[in-house]
This record gives C-alpha cells, sequence and structure tokens, in this order.
C-alpha cells in the first residue's frame, strides 16, 4: 500500500501496481499473543496453528496437550486436537465460568464462529477433558521444547494469575488462544483513521454504516475491520460491494438500498449477542504478570519485559518510544507480535489509555518482499503519496 | 520544578540531544521540548559518519546529482560532479567526527547505550569511465588530502569486500569515515542529558515564544510559559516554523529522503559503500540500510515506487546477493536543508537570548557531537572552541523579519 487506493503487490510473477476505483480490504486478524515464560519454545503454539496443522497438514502436533486462552476457539481446538489422538490433559478459560453451560453455547452459535456448540461442549465431557474456568497457563517449561507447563487461577476481575496456587503437568504440546487482534496494517498504510475499539480486538478502522473508510472509496470489512466473527464478515462484505458498485454506477441508489437491506438488519442483530460475549472473553490486564522479568516481549529484536520496563522508567510513555529505547518493534513482524501486550503494559503502567499510549506505524511492505523483487518493479509515473499516520 | 531553566532546547532529535547533553553537562539547567512529528530525519537516517565523502559530495550528493542529468539538469559542481563543500564545512565535521570515539566510550559508562560507533571507511565504487572521470579529481585534490584516501584496483576490492559485485573497475576509498546506530545516538544523548538533570517534556508542541524588546524570554507551551535564559532551535526540518516565532526567517526547508532496510544478516560489508544509483551501510544488528533520495516534497513523508525500485536496484547491482534478502521495511525521512548545504548555528544580530541549532541537511548526525559542544559554550558564555561564523544565519544577508522590530510582546504563533 502506498497511500489512498494505490497498490502494490508482489507475488512470483514481480510487482504490479493495480489502480483500484473502489477498494475493498478484507485482510482479517491474526491471533493476540500473550507473553509468558517459555511462550516461544518449540512446542508452544497458537490455537490456530495447532487447528491448522490437525485440519488442514493432517499433522498431530503433539501427545499431550494443554490448551489455554479464552473464548470458542479454544474448545474447538481441544476437541479436533482430541479427535486427532492428542490427549488433551485439560482446558483453561481465562474467563468465568457462565451461569450455564446452555448460555454460553449459545452465545458461541449465535455468534457464528462455531456451528454446533452443544455438541462441542459435550464433546469434551465425554471425552473426561477437565475444563476450568477462570484458569489460565503460566509458564511453559522445557530446554529444547516444551516438556511440562504450569497453570493455575486467575482473579476473576483482571486475570491476574494467582502464581502461588500454580500446578505443573508434563505435556509436549501448549496451544494458546486468547482472541484475535485484526490486520490493520493496510488500512494504516491507506492514511483511513482508525479508533481503538477493546471489544473489537485493538485498533479498528472508523467506518460508515457502509463498511467506507475515512478515506473515500476506500472499504474495510471482516475481522480486520474489527473482530466480528464470520457471520458479521460475510454480512459486511456484502455491503461493502453493492456500495461501491453503487459508487460506480453499476447499481442503482434503489436497488442497492433494496439488496443492503437484509445484510445490513442481520448486521444488527448480531451486535446484540456481541456485547453479550465482549464481557465474557475481553482481554484483561492482569495477563501483563504472567511475563517474568526475563520474559520475551518482542521476539524478533529479542527485547525482555525487563527492558520495556526500563523503558518506560526512562521516561518512554507510548509504544513509538519504548521501540526506539529498545528496539521493540523494529523486526520483520513490524510489531504485530509484541504492540497488543507491550500497549497493555505500558497502559497499566502509566495509567494512560491505550489511545495515548498509540501504536507502532506500519512501514511497507506489509509482508516481505525481496530486495530484487522490489529492483524490478516497473517504472511508474513520478508519484508522491503521503502515507498519512496519526502519531498521537 | 521550582527553579526555571537556562536553556530550553527546541526538539529532541540528534541535534537537540547533543545540545541537551553537553548544556547540562555544563551544569546549565536545560529543558528539552520534544514533539515527535512524523519524517524526523533522525528515524531515517542511515547513520553514516562521512566527514570526507559528505564533503566531496558523495553519500546522497552523487545519486541526487545522477537524479538531476537524467532528468535534464544541468551540472552545478565544479568538476563536472555534485558540489563540494567549502573547508570550514569539511574541518567542522572533522573535528566533530573525531569526537566520537570518546563521546562513545562516555555514553556507554554513563548509561550502558552502545552507540554502536564503527570506525570504518566508505567506498565510492567505479562502474564505468563516468564513475572514474568523477572520483579521479577527488583522489587527486580532495580537501582532505592523499593520506587519507586509497584508489582500490578491482583486486583490492575483492579482497576487501567479497561480497560486492565483480563488475567494478576499481573503488575509491576514505579512510576515517565510521559509522554509528543513529537512533541509538541519540537516545543515548537524551538518557545523558536526564541524567545530568535536564527535563525532558516529550510530546509537547511549542506554540510561541516570549520576548522582551530585543530579547527572547520564554517558551511557550500548551498552558503555560517557560521563563528561560537561552532558547535553542534545534528543530530539525521545522526550524523555520519556530524561527518565524522569533520573528526569523530560517532558510531551512524539508528535504525528503526514501530509504529501504533489510532484514537483518551475517556481516556482508565491512565499508560503508557510495554509488551513483544509491549508498549502502550494514549496521551493528546486521541489517543494510539502502539510501536515498533527495526530493522536494514539502512535508510529505511518502515513499514512491520508483525511487525504491530505483534504491533497490542500485543495491543488488553493487551487492548482488542482496537480490535474495527480504526488506524488512521502506520509509522516508525530512531532512533540515539549507540554501548552501552548511548548517545554521549560534546567534543572529540583534536577537539575545536565542541560538541555531538546525539547517544540518545530510549530516546531523556527523555534527551532532561538535554542534552540541559550541552550542553548549555558546549558552554558557564562553567562546566556542570551533569557530562558527561560517555558519551563523547573517551569511544569507536577510535576517530579521518586520516582526523583530515589535515593542515587548508575546508573539503567538500558530
Amino acid at each position: 500500500m502506498w497511500g489512498g487506493r494505490e497498490l502494490v503487490t508482489a507475488s512470483d510473477d514481480g510487482i504490479r501496481q493495480p489502480v483500484a476505483e473502489r477498494l475493498i480490504i478484507a485482510a482479517g486478524a491474526y491471533e493476540r499473543p500473550v507473553p509468558f515464560p517459555g511462550w516461544t519454545l518449540p512446542g508452544v503454539m497458537t490455537a490456530g496453528g495447532a487447528q491448522s496443522l490437525v485440519k488442514t497438514m493432517g499433522v498431530r502436533p503433539g501427545r499431550r496437550a494443554l490448551v489455554s486462552g479464552t473464548g470458542p476457539l479454544i474448545f474447538v481446538v481441544a476437541n479436533q486436537l482430541h479427535k486427532a489422538g492428542v490427549q488433551v490433559v485439560a482446558v483453561l478459560e481465562a474467563g468465568a465460568l457462565p451461569r450455564s453451560p446452555a448460555a454460553l453455547t449459545k452465545l458461541w452459535g449465535n455468534w457464528g464462529l462455531i456451528k454446533d456448540a452443544w455438541k462441542l461442549w459435550g464433546g469434551l465431557r465425554r471425552a473426561g477433558i477437565p475444563l476450568f474456568f477462570n484458569h489460565t497457563i503460566f509458564a511453559a517449561h522445557g530446554r529444547d521444547e516444551v516438556t511440562a507447563a504450569s497453570f493455575g487461577p486467575v482473579d476473576p476481575r483482571d486475570w491476574r494469575p494467582l502464581k502461588t496456587e500454580s500446578q505443573t503437568v508434563a505435556v509436549d504440546l501448549v496451544a494458546v488462544g486468547f482472541g484475535l487482534v485484526p490486520n490493520t496494517e493496510l488500512t494504516e498504510l491507506a492514511g483511513c483513521r482508525h479508533l481503538y475499539a477493546h471489544e473489537r480486538g485493538g485498533w479498528i478502522p472508523q467506518r460508515s454504516a457502509l463498511m467506507e473508510t475515512t478515506v473515500p472509496g476506500l472499504f474495510a470489512v471482516g475481522d480486520g475491520a474489527g473482530v466480528g466473527g464470520a457471520l458479521v464478515a460475510v454480512e459486511e462484505g456484502r455491503v461493502a460491494g453493492i456500495t461501491a458498485a453503487v459508487q460506480l454506477g453499476a447499481l442503482t441508489a434503489a436497488e442497492a438500498a433494496r439488496r443492503r437491506a437484509a445484510p445490513l438488519r442481520r448486521l444488527r442483530s448480531l451486535a446484540r449477542f456481541r456485547s453479550v460475549l465482549d464481557e465474557f472473553s475481553r482481554i484483561r490486564h492482569g495477563l501483563c504478570d504472567l511475563a517474568t522479568p526475563e520474559t520475551l516481549f518482542c521476539r524478533c529484536e529479542e527485547v525482555e519485559r525487563s527492558q520495556v520496563e526500563d523503558a518506560i522508567r526512562e521516561g518512554a510513555r507510548d509504544l513509538p518510544a519504548v521501540r526506539l529505547h529498545t528496539r521493540l518493534g523494529m523486526g520483520p513482524c513490524q510489531g504485530r507480535q509484541c504492540a497488543p501486550s507491550t500497549a497493555m503494559l505500558l497502559s497499566r503502567a502509566t495509567g494512560r489509555s491505550t489511545e495515548e499510549i498509540g501504536r507502532i506505524n506500519p512501514r511497507p511492505p506489509v509482508k516481505p518482499v525481496t530486495l530484487g523483487a522490489l529492483a524490478q518493479s516497473p517504472p511508474a509515473a513520478a508519484r508522491v503519496v503521503e502515507m498519512v499516520g496519526d502519531t498521537p | 520544578m521550582s527553579r526555571s531553566p537556562d536553556v530550553v532546547v527546541i526538539g529532541g532529535g540528534v541535534i537537540g540531544s547533543a545540545v541537551a547533553h553537553y548544556t547540562a553537562r555544563r551544569g546549565l539547567f536545560v529543558t528539552i521540548i520534544d514533539q515527535p512529528k512524523r519524517g524526523r530525519a533522525t528515524s531515517a537516517s542511515a547513520g553514516g559518519l562521512w566527514p570526507l565523502g559528505e564533503s566531496v559530495g558523495l553519500g546522497c550528493g552523487v545519486i541526487f546529482y545522477k537524479t538531476l542529468l537524467a532528468k535534464g539538469g544541468g551540472p552545478h559542481g565544479t568538476n563536472g560532479g555534485p558540489a563540494q563543500l567549502p573547508r570550514a564545512f569539511l574541518d567542522f565535521a572533522i573535528a566533530s567526527n573525531a569526537m566520537f570515539p570518546r563521546l562513545a566510550e562516555e555514553l556507554r559508562e554513563a548509561n550502558g547505550i552502545d552507540i554502536e560507533y564503527e570506525r570504518t571507511a566508505l567506498l565510492f565504487l567505479m562502474y564505468d569511465e563516468g564513475d572514474e572521470a568523477f572520483a579521479r579529481p577527488l583522489w587527486q585534490s580532495c580537501p582532505c588530502g592523499r593520506t587519507l584516501t586509497d584508489w582500490l584496483t578491482p583486486e583490492e576490492v575483492a579482497r576487501e569486500e567479497p561480497y560486492l559485485t565483480g563488475e567494478l573497475r576499481g573503488a575509491l576509498r576514505f579512510r576515517g569515515d565510521d559509522q554509528v546506530n543513529p537512533y541509538r545516538l541519540a537516545n543515548a544523548l537524551l538518557t545523558a542529558a536526564r541524567a545530568h538533570g535536564a527535563t525532558v517534556l516529550p510530546h509537547t508542541e511549542v506554540v510561541g515564544l516570549a520576548r522582551s524588546g530585543r530579547r527572547i524570554t520564554g517558551v511557550r507551551i500548551k498552558d503555560r510559559t517557560i521563563p528561560c535564559g537561552t532558547v535553542v532551535n534545534a528543530a530539525g526540518a521545522w526550524a523555520g516554523e519556530i524561527g518565524a516565532m522569533a520573528g526569523l526567517e530560517i532558510p531551512v526547508r524539508p528535504v525528503r529522503g526514501q530509504i529501504v532496510a533489510t532484514e537483518t544478516l551475517p556481516k556482508i560489508l565491512s565499508a560503508c559503500i557510495s554509488t551513483t544509483a544509491c549508498y549502502l551501510a550494514q549496521k551493528g544488528h546486521g541489517e543494510v540500510i539502502i539510501g536515498s533520495t533527495t526530493e522536494e516534497a514539502g512535508f510529505n513523508v511518502g515513499v514512491t515506487a520508483e525511487a525504491i525500485a530505483s534504491l533497490s536496484a542500485g543495491a543488488v547491482r553493487a551487492v548482488p546477493f542482496l537480490g535474495e534478502v527480504t526488506i524488512k521495511r521502506v520509509w522516508a525521512g525530512l531532512r533540515p536543508g539549507s540554501p548552501d548545504e552548511l548548517p545554521i548555528l549560534g546567534p543572529v544580530d540583534g536577537l539575545d537570548g536565542y541560538l541555531n541549532a538546525c539547517g544540518h541537511f545530510r549530516t546531523g548526525i556527523l555534527n551532532a557531537p561538535l554542534t552540541g559542544l559550541v552550542i553548549a559554550e555558546l549558552a554558557a558564555g564562553e567562546r566556542p572552541s570551533q569557530p562558527i561564523e561560517p555558519f551563523l544565519l547573517s551569511r544569507f544577508g536577510r535576517r530579521l523579519s518586520s516582526a523583530s522590530s515589535a515593542a515587548p510582546t508575546m508573539i503567538p504563533l500558530q
């Protein structure tokens, strides 16, 4: 993204610069990284990573697994691991025990993340897999790979780990799923205005009811514009597609309004369920305390929690300042791995809101490209494009 | 803080941080005001310390010159190459570069921060006769003398830098051109200043200057005025805006430079490389920084496909192996450019309590230590240890705009 609606794409065939009259970005979300001691050991993976190994690649990622996090995905993954022949030692949900399993599964079913919530729930029970609410992983242990993991209860209010009540189990797989963070690099580079919405996963582009961002003609839909699940994503995509079509004269305004009515109605209905789930799975600051001073926050540049805290002591009060002090976020992932957890730590240490903590500005390319590929990019007319970013 | 500062430094880039460091170290009370802006040059620097190369137009100069030629612009240098900077600049730059070894030691001892100062060399690569014709006079009559330059044969280049392309007619080497990590340098200077008692006001916008007659008496920020003895304008590409608050016309404009950073690599370059298409510097952390364009694009900090393609092609031509390497990111910074490419330092006729430390163009990192030192000396009322006459604002002729004759007043600007 060079800004506005100008794109640069790279593939094996080289670099292209398509010009879009209307652009719909559906960049999706990635799994929220939560640093804890041992989280970089081989054998520790995200719930989604474990899922793709089982489902897509047909690989059994371990023999004995601990599954930890929050939200429906960890239950889905625990079931899939079990079916693949992995012994699931326990499922740890950081959220509180719901009034009844039925309430929770009904909620998740409506949410659209899982098709048959009841069956899933029952499957775990029948398999004899223990389910702990208000519990979470404390640490993964091992020298070259995971051989054991500790877990225990969290304070229900802020999910602060109660480490004195830790217990340790022998496992060779730890699957961790603390929800999703929207991929906003593209909308940020395009210059869209963003706002912080904790319940939607973090920073998201500001949008009209018709999914248009603050950059005219640029739409953002799905989890990349705020985590909402598959059902929401489909309806948002419909609304954006219809609106782009009417803007380009492919539909009349009346026809567009008629076609948009049902998707907009379904989005309103889905939004009602969301507020309940938000309260259950909303990520809480106490998780910061899982990390010890030596725990890596930034994996690319190997920055430990204590270095982040040193930077805060030396006066860093936002993410860009921590980045300059420590190199955190300067690696290839551009802060995807470290920004959410560092922002949480900074917010708690400084008492400032996440908006004030700011972001690590993404820079192109969003995904790695070789220098050789860039060197071959076709000479375009000299274009000067502003990459607006709102550094606080 | 109960006591008002002796010195307020506006700008927390490498220049402002250096001024704060040397001033605070002299025992003066310093406050540094910083509003991070997109495009601040300190964050887009390669950290080359090339007093010799820069003074004869290598680094970005020769790239810009080639670009101008390609676009039909006329040569403006003396020997058909980019303009050479005057002897005073070279002397200043050499003296500043000479401060780095001790500064690196001091900063390491004071804060434990390693600024990754590295003694190395700058190699100008010659691909064709044109490059040779450009380099030969630099070699024969370099203002730094022959002792620090070497004309390397292709075999010598291959031995010194095995990853460079074999398609070279040779290289001109400047010994005494070094490098540093620019972010660490700025950070270490600021941390050291703080350790010497300086106060840092981050994320604070200067909205005006307070003045009484011919004297600047304080700096206005959002909710208050900070009274002080001396204000230092170290606002980089934004120095003109601060100057205007003092009624001055400071001819500093933003000159955009786009750069590319590779992923972390094992050591492949021991010297910094300058060609007519790009420069390359491998940093302590292993990434190779490839720069840079010289463009007038206002305060626009975007990048362009054309420029990035050209820099990338230049880098792959110089080091073919880089074609396979992943780039981490591309971005742009705004150099504080002055009309004659020289910094603007020191006092202004007819205005007390004000010092310039701006207009450093391509050499802010290199000239930061000496700038910090001489500004600190001036702020303390001492004689600067390096002559600053060639760098005074008065060299541009016009000085004070009409606002300067105003009666004692606060100047609310912006």
